[in-house]
């Protein structure tokens, strides 16, 4: 199994398999989290969900991992995955333009309307200057997710991957699984995609 | 003009998401950008759809903003001039 | 080695590279100012595809209205590529990979009916596109803005490397919507007219509609006159979510990964990502004199086609192919007086090459970046 892999669900966080105390759910859930375990980044605030979900669960891997903090890093892949895309934030602007006699396109809420962002809001946050990637599946597949991940590591300047599923249906509906895999841990797909699909039952 | 400068940091706190701050933490004669409240580019962007769309002020140039987002003393009095609506 | 087997492109300039790189090369764009279209507030100029010309060739290829544009010209633009390659794509060693932004995001507006919602998700727009082939595999999407089409090819680079796949077949596309034209103007980054990449009197970018598909293949013996993937890279600014690094950090990193131990010297150009934004292009500029190629020419294609986002990156490596297999470097339309600080080799000129190997450089929102050389008959 990974060392460091968390879940962020709308009623729930787990961070190497134990429980994170937590009273609120969805949005609130991640405020919460937020609050209790990182607190000195507004910028959380003007993100949308998928990246507020990402950041809080990619916070709680690094100081699970307890690594020197925000030094320039080149060696670390930031990699994710999902089904919805930037769907919630693609409705959010959509909703600023639906309308003919009250059409006022937000930039804020268009910056967002792009999977990608949330790798680089992590990027940002730990100066990670490394590979980061967005890639969007019909369905969350395992062994698909494990192959892009190791293939990733082609990229010899690439030694760590902050990887996983991150997937947000709208502001109150999410789903992260992410973790954390070293170069050389994983031999291969079989065994990474097995655990892979151990963090999606627990 | 208090009365706007007030309006006018409340909607700032809200379009541009600056939680945990009320308009009192803000000093209407600092800098929006940079040292004071911090604001970036996107910050900008979303400040020039507030003025259409609050104000009925269409600014054409967006480098023009650089002057008018001084400060809040300095936007609620370019407000105050141009205001449409 | 990873080698390009085949290739098409769908645009407002032809359906075929051919026909594409032949109206590049003549100086010919489909740049228009569209004022009131789509009910949008304001005028914008764009590479649109007039979308009633391709139905002949959507019916010829059984392409039907149980798709969208978007799916039409993906399908379209695979169906012309896969029948060059001769290969079966039914096949479980083809895999498919979509390059794309925006896919159907149309389909969110309210009065978009006709087809389900659930093809707004890139998955199953993809899906659509694997099924016309009854391909098995799940297809890969890559969305990561406007690098998107680098990315692919990188993926399929990598896919190919191991024995699972054969064959990658890379299809990039985006099409223009009030949904992309309305959040590019709430930027600022709009050009009210024809684009001009590096160009002193640059004001933005325009948008366009393409479709693009390259398909590779791995070859332990390469040909002289075939053209391999070499290497890739894909790197972060680590600056800011939409404004590129002001030292373009993230471009020379992924500059100096493609690079490696490769000469300069033979190198014929650097095809830029030239939005022709102010901030894009200064910061190209600032990379590529960062990673020693300032005497290299540059070119960008962006006021041909505009930025075709998801479709950019492979558009313009399959012309920038092309262009070296007839000895050319692709003059950069719209270009007139340098508006860069660091020096750049540009020209609005096509000019004679004789070299075998180029860089297609890319950014995007995300602080996203991406390089891949590409080098004919292979690095030696």
């Amino acid at each position: 199994m990974m060392r460091h892999y968390v879940t962020i669900q709308p009623d729930l966080a787990m961070l190497d398999g134990k429980f994170l105390e937590s009273k609120e759910i969805g949005s609130a859930l991640l405020v919460e989290l937020y609050r209790n375990h990182i607190g000195d980044y507004p910028k959380f605030f003007k993100m949308d969900a998928l990246c507020r979900v990402g950041f809080v669960a990619s916070e709680l891997l690094l100081q699970a991992e307890n690594n020197v903090r925000f030094e320039p890093c080149d060696d670390r892949a930031v990699i994710f995955f999902n089904q919805s895309g930037s769907l919630n934030a693609d409705t959010h602007y959509q909703a600023t333009i639906q309308d003919p006699g009250n059409f006022f396109p937000s930039p804020a809420a268009f910056v967002y309307t792009l999977p990608n962002i949330v790798t680089g809001e992590i990027a940002i946050r730990n100066k990670y200057y490394g590979e980061t990637s967005f890639i969007v599946l019909e369905q969350a597949d395992s062994a698909v997710m494990a192959r892009q991940l190791l293939n990733a590591f082609l990229d010899s300047a690439t030694q760590s991957i902050i990887g996983g599923w991150i997937n947000c249906d709208d502001d109150e509906h999410f789903d992260a699984r992410l973790f954390i895999i070293e170069r050389n841990e994983y031999a291969d797909v079989e065994t990474l995609a097995k655990d892979i699909e151990t963090i999606k039952i627990q | 003009m208090e009365e706007l400068i007030y309006k006018l940091k409340q909607e700032i706190i809200e379009v541009l998401n600056l939680e945990d701050m009320t308009p009192e933490d803000i000093d209407e004669n600092a800098s929006l950008f940079g040292e004071g409240l911090g604001l970036d580019s996107i910050d900008a962007l979303e400040l020039i759809v507030l003025m259409e769309k609050n104000y009925g002020i269409k600014l054409e140039d967006p480098s023009k903003g650089k002057e008018i987002f001084k400060s809040v003393a300095v936007m609620a009095d370019y407000i105050q001039k141009n205001r449409t609506k | 080695m990873i080698v390009r087997i085949a290739d098409n492109i769908v645009s407002p300039l032809g359906t075929t590279s051919e026909a594409n790189y032949l109206a590049v090369k003549s100086g010919k764009s489909e740049l228009k100012r569209y004022e009131g279209k789509w009910n949008l507030p304001e005028p914008f100029v764009a590479s649109l595809i007039d979308r009633p010309s391709l139905d002949d060739e959507f019916a010829a290829h059984n392409i039907d209205d149980r798709y969208t544009f978007f799916e039409k010209v993906v399908i379209l633009s695979s169906c012309k590529a896969l029948a060059n390659a001769k290969i079966d794509a039914s096949s479980e060693k083809v895999l498919f990979i979509l390059s794309t932004t925006k896919g159907n995001v149309h389909l969110l507006d309210a009065n978009e009916t006709g087809f389900p919602k659930e093809r707004v998700l890139l998955g199953q727009a993809a899906r659509q596109l694997t099924d016309f082939f009854h391909n098995p595999n799940q297809p890969i999407v890559v969305s990561n803005a406007c690098i998107s089409g680098v990315c692919a090819q990188i993926e399929a680079i990598r896919n190919l490397q191991g024995n699972r796949f054969e064959y990658v077949v890379v299809v990039g596309a985006d099409v223009q919507s009030p949904f992309i034209v309305s959040g590019f103007q709430s930027f600022k980054a709009l050009s009210v007219e024809p684009c001009k990449p590096f160009d002193a009197d640059r004001t933005g970018l325009n948008l366009g509609d393409a479709a693009a598909t390259i398909i590779y293949a791995r070859r332990d013996a390469v040909m002289a006159d075939e053209w391999v993937a070499c290497r890739g890279a894909i790197r972060n600014d680590a600056n800011h979510i939409s404004g590129p690094s002001r030292v373009g950090e993230g471009s020379f990193r992924a500059l100096k990964a493609v690079l490696g131990d490769f000469s300069r010297d033979e190198i014929a150009f650097i095809n830029a990502h030239g939005t022709a934004t102010p901030y894009n292009d200064e910061m190209e500029s600032i990379a590529i004199e960062r990673a020693g190629l300032s005497s290299v020419p540059v070119n960008a294609l962006k006021g041909y086609f505009g930025h075709t986002m998801g479709a950019a990156g492979v558009l313009e490596s399959i012309l920038s192919m092309k262009a070296i297999d007839d000895h050319t470097i692709l003059a950069t339309r719209g270009y007139n007086n340098i508006g860069v600080s660091h020096p750049l080799v540009l020209s609005n000129q096509n000019c004679p090459t004789e070299k075998r190997a180029f860089i297609k450089l890319l950014s995007g929102f995300g602080g996203c970046n991406a390089a891949l050389l590409f080098v004919k008959g292979g690095q030696q």
